[in-house]
């Protein structure tokens, strides 16, 4: 009877067992492997992440890092969210077709449109063919290489995600209630202000979020169209596994995955308190 | 007036910004030139010639597309069946275990791929094409629970139960009621984990050693020089992963609208 009740127990539960084992065996499993590694290699010891936090050059990387991924994200959020916001004020029938003109990009690798920046800013790219031709410069400009053209491709790349996120976030907002606050009386900024913005700043916020955790782990940017002080963790945890020093790149995997996750939470919790703690109008 | 037209003009600006890249190299691709110069002086077909003609590029892509292929397959039968089995969990087992598998899709690849290549290394299963293709699935997952839920969440589970009553077995009751409206979102799921794998670069760059897969070859080119041949396999891979792309983006639209309308 318990023996039946079992099998069609696990009946019920099978459909879920391959994904499980796919998860548990190449994520799951290799993850924590990189926690054991960060510690245990090849004995206990805290030295890799000693090392880490002591040294200049890695902490230089490491605030760049997270400084670089919180501008990208509010760049992103800049542009993103008066996007956005053009397409929920579209008709309803136009509006599928113009966040199709922002998706598409997304569909391109990130190889290529690094590539693509690669042959528009370089030395002989067309910026600067084009500006030597008209006259405007007469000697190339260095415009690869440089923090610029890393922001330039990060927000190139992740942007249509921002205006994703803030899009589906506007369209669940009741346009009612927008119109009911000018009918009582409030000038368009000021219902914008005071009603719509309140209601879509959880999505932007998520928005930055995603952003900000997909940033944090880029390194093909930063190694092909950055210069050297342009490093992120992940050109360094990428440098490191090529030399073998596992160790150490697990406990920098360690850094980036627990401080991503403390950062996160530490937004929300402000945003918490801040944004959406009841208050009188 | 004025109002209407300066959001515009930014919405317009903030789009060419994200087809600047692919509107540069295109034409670029189509150059006659010996090296990437703008505009460029003579078109013809040469760098693409160059790559449909080089061994090492082929197998690249080859590799690249198999591999994708069956990762996808993987991703996208254990992701629909999970997306089932999932709603028969309790409120909390559910939360739990969809966080799970969505998490690889939050945890960035770097440090999936040192865990799976220093797995790898002790079992001795590096330079796999086998490895890299579970890695892949696994990294495609997230993506098949999140569209195919979207979709199964919109399906009438009265359906099934309907079936049941009429004396189908569960597996049965299963495949002709509840599958079929979810074929849009399942096909749209398949080809995003295709394109997931197709793109991923730091799993197969540690993993596979020899073989190189198509971004890993463009990787490995493009640290040395600025190769066109890159331009005329961007344009073309562009263009069949906007077709592609166009074709899961109207299926699952079409699905959601079905949906909505009975």
């Amino acid at each position: 009877m318990t023996g039946s009740l079992t099998a069609m127990r696990f009946g019920r539960h099978f459909p879920l067992i391959p994904a499980l084992a796919l998860v548990f065996a190449m994520f799951a499993v290799p993850v924590a492997f990189v926690f054991v590694e960060a510690v245990f290699a090849p004995e206990f010891s805290l030295a890799h992440f000693d090392r880490f936090f002591t040294r200049s050059v890695y902490l230089t990387v490491y605030w760049n890092t997270l400084f670089v991924s919180a501008t990208v994200a509010s760049i992103c959020l800049l542009i993103g969210y008066p996007m956005a916001l053009f397409i929920v004020g579209q008709p309803e029938r136009r509006r599928p077709l113009l966040l199709f003109l922002v998706l598409v990009p997304l569909w391109m690798s990130i190889l290529v449109r690094t590539y693509a920046w690669m042959v528009v800013l370089g030395r002989e790219g067309i910026v600067n063919s084009a500006l030597l031709w008209t006259g405007i410069i007469d000697q190339p400009m260095t415009l690869m290489f440089t923090t610029g053209s890393v922001y330039v491709a990060m927000v190139q790349i992740l942007l249509p995600i921002m205006v994703v996120t803030c899009y589906s976030a506007m369209t669940e907002i009741d346009p009612g209630l927008v119109r009911a606050a000018r009918v009582c009386g409030a000038p368009p900024f000021a219902a914008f202000r005071r009603v719509f913005l309140p209601l879509s700043l959880e999505g932007a916020l998520t928005g930055w979020s995603v952003i900000f955790i997909l940033s944090m782990g880029f390194f093909i940017v930063p190694a092909l169209v950055g210069g050297r002080r342009d490093v992120l963790l992940g050109n360094m945890i990428v440098n490191q596994i090529a030399q073998a020093n596992w160790g150490f790149a697990a406990a920098m995997a360690i850094v980036l995955l627990v401080s991503t996750v403390v950062l996160l939470a530490l937004v929300r919790l402000v945003a918490a308190r801040f944004l959406y703690s009841p208050r009188e109008v | 007036m004025k109002n209407r037209l300066l959001p515009a003009v930014l919405f317009t600006l903030g789009v060419l910004f994200l087809f600047f890249p692919i509107l540069i190299v295109a034409p670029m691709s189509f150059s006659g030139d010996r090296f990437l110069g703008f505009p460029p002086e003579s078109w013809g077909l040469i760098w693409y010639e160059a790559y449909f003609s080089d061994p090492v590029w082929l197998a690249a892509t080859w590799r690249s597309l198999r591999v994708a292929a069956v990762s996808a397959l993987i991703a996208t039968l254990a992701g629909t069946a999970a997306v089932v089995g999932l709603t028969r969990l309790s409120r909390r087992w559910r939360a739990g275990f969809t966080g799970l598998m969505l998490a690889p899709a939050i945890v960035p690849n770097v440090i999936v791929a040192l865990g799976i290549f220093m797995l790898a290394l002790r079992f001795g299963s590096t330079d796999s094409e086998v490895t890299l293709i579970f890695a892949h699935a696994a990294v495609g997952l997230p993506f098949v629970v999140m569209i195919v839920g979207a979709a199964y969440r919109q399906t009438d589970p009265t359906l099934e139960k309907a079936a049941r009553v009429f004396g189908a077995g569960p597996l049965r009751a299963f495949w002709t009621a509840t599958v079929p409206p979810l074929v849009p979102a399942i096909a749209a799921a398949f080809i995003f984990a295709f394109f997931v794998s197709f793109d991923e670069l730091v799993i197969a760059l540690f993993l596979m050693g020899g073989s190189e897969t198509l971004p890993v070859r463009i990787w490995n080119d493009l640290r040395f020089e600025i190769n066109p041949t890159i331009a005329a396999i961007s344009t073309f891979f562009v263009i069949v992963t906007a077709l592609a792309m166009g074709l899961a983006e109207f299926l699952r639209a079409r699905a959601t609208r079905k949906q909505g309308n009975s």
